[in-house]
Parts: C-alpha cells; structure tokens; sequence
C-alpha cells in the first residue's frame, strides 16, 4: 500500500508552503537525528567489516592466524575474482536486470581458456581474448533477449546458465585442463607488486574503470535512470533497448575476464569452478554493496568493502576450524540480510514505503 | 469545544474565515454524525496537522478540501485508524468518542465508518460479485466450494439497493470507470443492510475518473445521501465540491481554514480558502501572441485512436486541447514528441515536414514533453532533485572525459531557486518531495532546455492550488521568450484561462476550434461531450 508515501508527499508539502520561495531546510530540528542516520547507513558495513577484521585479530582461536600478511595477501589476491564478478553483476542490476549467468559465464571461458593453450596451442593472447570475446557474446544474446523481446532477465540468464553448465561439461568430459597452462598466466595469481599479489591490481583497475563509467560518464546515468524508472527513462530521450544491452555485454565480458583469473589462479580449466553459488555469492556482494557508501544504490566501492567483508569473515571462520557448510549458510544469510536491508533503505528513500 | 469555523490557530488566521457561527447541533453529540476535535498530528520534522476541529451532519454530503500538503490524507488516514493523531484529539461518530491517539482499523470499522481509498482495491480480473465477498470470506458448502448462486443473488441485491447497473457475474475491468468506483462503495457500505448508519470516507474517489464518469459517480452520491448515507469526501476537483457537497472543510498547511456551507462554496471562497489568496491571483496574464509563425502544423495525423488530426501552433501561443479520456489528446502528443506511432500524415516544424525516428530526434528538433502520469513516466522517484532536473540534458556536462558533477549540482541549485522547488537541497531525494514540487522539477528539467514547442498533458493534475499558479507563471514566462505550448487538461475552467486558443478531440478528429472569449468552461465541456455522444 501507498500509506506512507503520502506521508512523506504530506511532509514535503505541509512544510513547502510559504508563499515566498523557502529553499531552507524543510526538516529543521530532526535534521541533527537525520544526519546521525544517514551516517549510520553509510557506514555501518565499513564499521562491521573493521569490527570483523579486530573480532578475528584477537579470539584466541584465530588471532596467531588471521593478523598474518600471508593471510591478508591471501584473502586480498585471491578475491579478485569474486570481486570481477561481483562488479559484473552489478552493471545490469543498476539498470534494474538480473545477470544470473555470470558465474557460468565465467566457468565456460575458464575451460576455454585453459582448453585453447592445452589442447590448441593457442599463441597466450589469444587464448585469452578469445574466451573473454565469448563471455561478450553471451552477454550479446542475454541482453538481446531481455532488451529486444522484453523476457525477463532472471528467466534468461538461469536458463542460459544451465545451457552453459551443460557445454563445459560437454568441453571437458568432466575433466580438469591441466597441461600446457602457460606459466605467465598463472604468475599473475603468484606474483607481487609493492608487496601485494598482482591480482589484487587487476581488480583495482577493472573496479575503478567500473566505477568511473557508472559515476563519472552520462552512460552511467543513463542506467541508474533506467534502473530507476525505465518508462521515464524512454522519455527523456535515452535509447533504453540499447543501454541494457550494453549492460549485458559489459557484464558478460567482466565475467569472461573474471574466469582467466580462475584460470591463473587454479593453474587450468576446472569443470566445477565457476557455478551459480559464484553468481550469487556476486549478488550478495552487490546487494550489501548497495546498503553502504550510497545507500539504496549500486555502487562499486560499496560491492568492493562488501567483497571483502565476506571473504575475511569466511576466512575467518575457517581459520578457526568452522565446518565449511558454514561458508554457504554465511554466504546465503548475506545475501538475504543484504537484499532485505538494501530494499527497506531503498524504498525510504523513495518515500514509497 | 470549538465550533467548525474557528481557526485552528491564532497565529495564521484564514484572510476570510467565514463568520460562520456552527448550529447548536454540532455541540452536543448525537448532532453530527461525525465529529473531529482537537486533531494534531506531528510527523519528524513536520506537523502535518495542527488542532482541526469540524463536523459532518448526517445525511450530508461533506467535501474535505485542501492543497497537497494540507494535512488532508494525514486527516483520512488518522480517521481509517491507520496513523495516530498527536495526544489530546478525538474522534466522535454517532456519540461514542474514541481518542484519536489510540485508533485502529477494526476500531473505525466498529464505530461506522466505511473507506473507499483513492485507488479502489477492486480486482479488475474478478467478477462484480467475487468483488463483493473477496474480503469477507466466501461462502461455502460443507464441501468447500463457493455457494454462487447464493453469492450472485446477494450481490444483484446489493447491486439494487446502491442503484448499480451491472450483472453479479461481470468482470470489473470491463465495467466503466465510475461504475467500479460504485462497486468499490457499494462493498464498502454492504454490512450496513439498509440502514443509512456511520459515515462513508471517500479518498479523492474522482481522481483517476473522466469528466463524464465523475458526473455519474457524484449522481450516484446524491442518491445515498438523499437516502440518509452522511458521506465524507476528499477531493481536488473544485467543480464537484460546488455542485454536490453541502458543507465543506478546507485544510491549509495542517490547520482548518474555514468552513463553507451551501451558497458560500463557490469557487472563488474555495480557492481563497485552499490558497490564501484570490481567483485573479491564480493564473497570470498570458503574453498576448504577436507572432504569425507557425511553429508547429499537424495534416491529417493518423494513429492508434487519432483519425486525421489537422491544427496549427503559432510562435509563443498557448493552445489547448480539449477532450475526454481516450479521445487520443495524450496519443496526439505522444506522437508529435516521437514516442508513438504515426500512421500516416505530416507534422510541419517551421514550415519543414518532420520525421521523428525516436524522440532523441524530437528532442534535438527542440520539443519537450510533460507525460501525464508523473510517477509512472516521468519522473525518477529514487533519484535526486538534481539528478531528476538533469536527466534530459545529461550529455551537456560531459567535457573531457569526465561528468562535471559539480556543475550540475550547481545548476541544480539555481533551478530550485528559479522554479520555485520548495526542497533541502538538490540531492533531496526525488520521492520524498510534494506532487506540486515533483512537478516543478520535472517541468523545469524541460524548460531548462530552451524547448521551441512544449507539449503539456495534465500538468496541474494532483497538484495544488499555490504550485498550479507556480506552473503557470513557469510556462507564461517560456511562451514569452517564443514558446509555443500545446497543453491537454481536463481542467476546463484551466484551459479557459490559459490558453490563448483551444481545439476539442473528439472522435480521433479536431471538431472544433474556440478562441478568446469563446474558450469557456461550459462551451467546452458541451463539445467535448456531445460531439463524443455522436462519435460513439
């Protein structure tokens, strides 16, 4: 029901009267209490994750583990693909679609990366842009079918998940792709810069170009409005088949880019690598992305402290010798917590809850 | 116990509170079938209603009128047990008092009274008699399954009694607009069985209805009240309050600005009240159009439900188009704006013939366009201000690589001022602004542009009196710098004093053309309806 939303048009209103122009805060004395709040939305993520990183440094269980550097370069260098994949899902999600293929995206390209050199002989480049170039194409085919023929993107790109599941199993008769893995790529897991894994770079870049694109360039705009209202969106003159579209391909090709990173890092193509429980795990990273930093919106440094949030505490947790279904349960309630939080700050600050 | 017309505060007395001295009734309690005292209501930040006292008789229909804002759906709301009013407030019906503070929903459906919310929440999809019973539980054998014969003749019964003309069986979304609106009402009302007691509370029931299905549904409210039903009505059409109620409570920024009865609720007392300031005062004097320039010319537009359109728009002319839900005034401009399609037929820009592929194209060619449904196509509900304002003109601030958000925070800024936004700041976020300050925002994303032609559909609706004459002083001020503006509204008494000259659609055709003098409420509202009776 409607029943607040006019509240809040009633307050807005009530308060918007004078009959001279008033351009002052129409709040006035809550506004103390309302700053409080929105500080608190922000940062409650940030706080939670030091408060988890010090919670883990100190309980005697972890802290001769956890507070190491090889467990920090651990959990930093080995989430950059987590990380690629979560900002891929979250470029359709700003536009209001779901991208459920990534993590399968990022399966097939990790066996045919690893496919293209062992079997191949694929020259490195190649066998590398080649597989991205694929994950483009899905997205091609994804966002065609959700932005030309209007199916719903969840439907879509489950069902295309699936398809892709099925191929790599097809590619690899279930074997792992091992052999003639070229050892520049899978340097790049094991290689350092300035004392950090290399990887960790990789993701820096690919969130800040992300970033950039989403905050800093009309394109950007142009999503956040369509994730917004898309009809308004048509009719503020933006071509709105065409940026989901795009949604989709940048999506598809971050997932590609993000199973080369499984490659360097696992030395080969593994047919379990890249599943849907990769994909949501992206999802929960978005969505609690989505209540920190701006709240109520998609947002990469969000996605990227909530990436990280979720590593260290599951890192945690295994370091002190928790049973590993519980990395699942902490994956899931994430996501779960998240969505609910994300849509409650959401819908205030639309004034339609 | 203070009277209906006393001012609710002494502070902002109403420039003219009637000296309307209540009768003796509304002091002792089986008088008014229901009574209001004393109702605060303190949101964060915000009272949105500030000591209202009034009394609706019974068997009288009672108009609650107000701007956006005024504190009328909070009052609605509080009375539906959906908000708590503020300590101290009561609400009486039919003699039992209940403090306002402590309200339910069962609580106001024990003591009588019965809602009808703005959008009905009847199910299009269901039948008028599935309808009825769909919040009351079926009625059903020992076997489980629907007693429909029973179900259909309860309902013909109910259909009888409320005068609506509809089988049990047919399915709402078939009905016309007024009728679901009854059936809404007839539902609302069907525990009463006959007796005309408690008070029906109608949330703006005309809002989303045509002109002629409001005369219906106001029809159908005169024969409830004539037999004894007391009901309460929000509205924003001024025209239905004069014509129908008998009494009316107008709320100003949270406080009763005075009590109208009988012939003293007429437009001009009714505006005064809502706006705190006079008729005149409303609209402002439209440049006189100097110019010969066609700036837009239509031939034979054909489309979706228009059949050969044909008019023409000079340079800095307002000209109105006149007609009903459906008679394609909204598919008119639609298709001039390059968002829907032509079938055939030209559109002449400056004496050039003009083929939008999208409305990027139209855009470009320096049309804008207001759409009627302001949430649903217009504006970025979880957006801010200043992103709202930019979004049609986002790709200016991009230079050198980079979007210059400062830049449009700053312009945001100025547009706020310019445009009379009452908000914050710029990154208030869209959804939490007035419908009127929604509309400034959306009205200002276009005239920022500098558009040649504008084309308005509805642009007062849900809006309130102040921000209406906002708007118009907005749009009288674009016409001035060369303009021209194509505006669709219902709004005759609007368009008569706005537009400089006034088509009416009628049957997919322009069947007439008025000018000056000759847009006049009455005139229109006659050729609007008549010509549809012989199109149809």
């Amino acid at each position: 029901m409607t029943v607040v939303s006019d509240a809040a048009a009633e307050k807005g209103g009530a308060t918007g009267h004078p009959p001279v122009p008033d351009t002052s805060d129409p709040v006035g004395r809550s506004r103390g209490r309302e700053m409080l709040l929105e500080f608190t939305e922000r940062y409650a993520l940030v706080v939670l994750f030091i408060a988890t990183l010090v919670f883990f440094s100190v309980w005697s269980k972890t802290s001769s583990t956890f507070l190491t550097s090889s467990n920090f370069k651990n959990v930093l260098g080995g989430e950059a693909y987590s990380g690629i994949l979560a900002l891929a899902i979250m470029i359709p999600l700003v536009c209001g679609e779901f991208d459920f293929s990534v993590g399968n995206s990022a399966g097939l390209t990790q066996v045919l990366c690893a496919g293209f050199m062992a079997r191949l002989g694929m020259p490195v480049p190649l066998a590398i842009l080649l597989p991205i170039g694929v994950g483009a194409f899905i997205g091609v085919s994804n966002g065609n079918t959700v932005a030309r023929i209007g199916v719903n993107s969840l439907i879509v790109t489950l069902g295309i998940s699936s398809v892709l599941l099925g191929i790599v199993q097809w590619y690899t008769n279930g074997q792992s792709i091992s052999n003639n893995i070229s050892p520049w790529l899978t340097n790049i897991a094991t290689d350092q810069w300035f004392g950090l894994p290399v990887t960790v770079y990789l993701l820096a870049v690919a969130a800040i170009i992300v970033y950039y694109m989403l905050e800093h360039t009309p394109y950007g705009r142009y999503l956040y409005s369509i994730g917004s209202n898309r009809d308004a969106a048509r009719l503020v003159g933006l071509r709105v088949e065409r940026y989901v579209l795009t949604a989709f391909v940048l999506s598809g090709t971050l997932a590609g880019v993000a199973g080369i990173l499984l490659v360097a890092r696992s030395g080969g193509g593994n047919p379990q690598a890249g599943q849907i429980i990769d994909t949501l795990q992206a999802l929960a990273a978005a969505y609690l992305g989505a209540t920190a930093i701006k709240p109520g919106r998609f947002n990469v440094l969000g996605t990227m402290i909530a990436i990280y949030f979720l590593a260290f505490t599951v890192t945690g947790l295994s370091l002190a010798g928790v049973a590993d279904w519980i990395n699942s349960v902490f994956d899931g309630a994430a996501l779960f917590v998240a969505v609910l939080v994300s849509t409650i700050i959401g819908r205030r600050r639309a004034g339609t809850s | 116990m203070p009277g209906p017309g006393q001012p609710g505060d002494p502070q902002d007395p109403p420039p003219t509170a009637p000296a309307h001295d209540e009768s003796p009734t509304a002091g002792s309690p089986p008088g008014a079938a229901l009574r209001v005292d004393h109702l605060s209501k303190t949101f964060p930040g915000t009272r949105a209603l500030i000591d209202v006292s009034f009394a609706v008789r019974p068997g009288e229909i009672h108009a609650l009128v107000g701007g956006n804002g005024s504190g009328k759906s909070t009052l609605i709301k509080i009375l539906a047990g959906v908000y708590h009013a503020d300590p101290g407030g009561t609400i009486t019906v039919g003699g039992t008092t209940l403090a306002a503070d402590h309200t339910t929903p069962a609580k106001a459906r024990a003591l009588g009274l019965h809602f009808v919310h703005q959008n009905p929440a009847v199910f299009p999809a269901l039948s008028v008699a599935e309808n009825m019973v769909i919040g009351h539980g079926f009625n059903t054998t020992a076997a489980g399954s629907i007693r429909w014969r029973a179900l259909r003749r309860q309902t013909q019964a109910l259909l009888d009694r409320f005068e609506i003309n509809v089988r049990p069986e047919a399915l709402v979304n078939s009905l016309r607009p007024a009728e679901r609106a009854m059936v809404a009402i007839a539902r609302a009302l069907q525990d009463q069985e006959g007796q005309h007691t408690g008070v029906l509370v109608l949330d703006e029931p005309t809002a989303s209805l045509p002109r002629a299905e409001v005369v219906r549904l106001m029809g159908a409210l005169n024969r409830f009240a004539a037999a004894g039903q007391t009901i309460l009505f929000v509205s924003h059409r001024l025209d239905e309050v004069i014509d129908t109620a008998a009494e009316a409570t107008v709320l100003r920024d949270g406080r009763l600005a005075g009590t109208l009865v009988g012939d003293e609720i007429t437009e001009e007392r009714l505006i005064e009240h809502i706006a705190g300031r006079t008729l005149d005062r409303m609209y402002p004097v439209m440049p006189a159009v100097e110019s010969e320039e066609v700036a837009l010319e239509a031939k034979a537009l054909t489309g979706g439900p228009l059949r050969g359109v044909d008019f023409q728009l000079r340079r800095g002319e307002v000209l109105g188009v006149a007609g009903l839900l459906g008679s394609g005034r909204s598919e008119l401009l639609k298709m001039i704006f390059g968002a829907y399609p032509i079938k055939s037929g030209t559109l002449l820009l400056g004496g050039k013939p003009v083929r939008f592929r999208d409305i990027g194209d139209a855009m470009a060619a320096g049309i804008a366009y207001v759409p009627e449904d302001r949430g649903g196509e217009a504006a970025f509900l979880d957006q801010s201000l200043a992103d709202n304002v930019v979004a049609s003109s986002i790709s200016r601030y991009w230079r050198a690589l980079r979007l210059r958000n400062r830049a449009i925070d700053h312009d945001a800024r100025d547009i706020i001022t310019r445009y009379f936004i009452r908000a914050s700041s710029e990154k208030q976020v869209m959804g939490t602004l007035s419908g009127g300050n929604q509309q400034k925002v959306v009205l200002a994303r276009w005239l920022s542009r500098g558009p040649r032609i504008l084309l308005l559909d509805e642009p007062t609706q849900g809006v309130d009196v102040n921000a209406r004459a906002e708007i118009y002083a907005l749009i009288s001020e674009a016409v001035g710098e060369g303009c021209s503006v194509l505006l669709v509204t219902s709004d005759f008494e609007e368009l008569s004093r706005v537009a400089d000259r006034a088509v009416v659609l009628s049957g997919g055709r322009v069947t007439a053309e008025l000018r000056g003098a000759e847009i006049e409420p009455v005139r229109l509202t006659e050729l609007a309806f008549s010509t549809q009776e012989v199109a149809s």
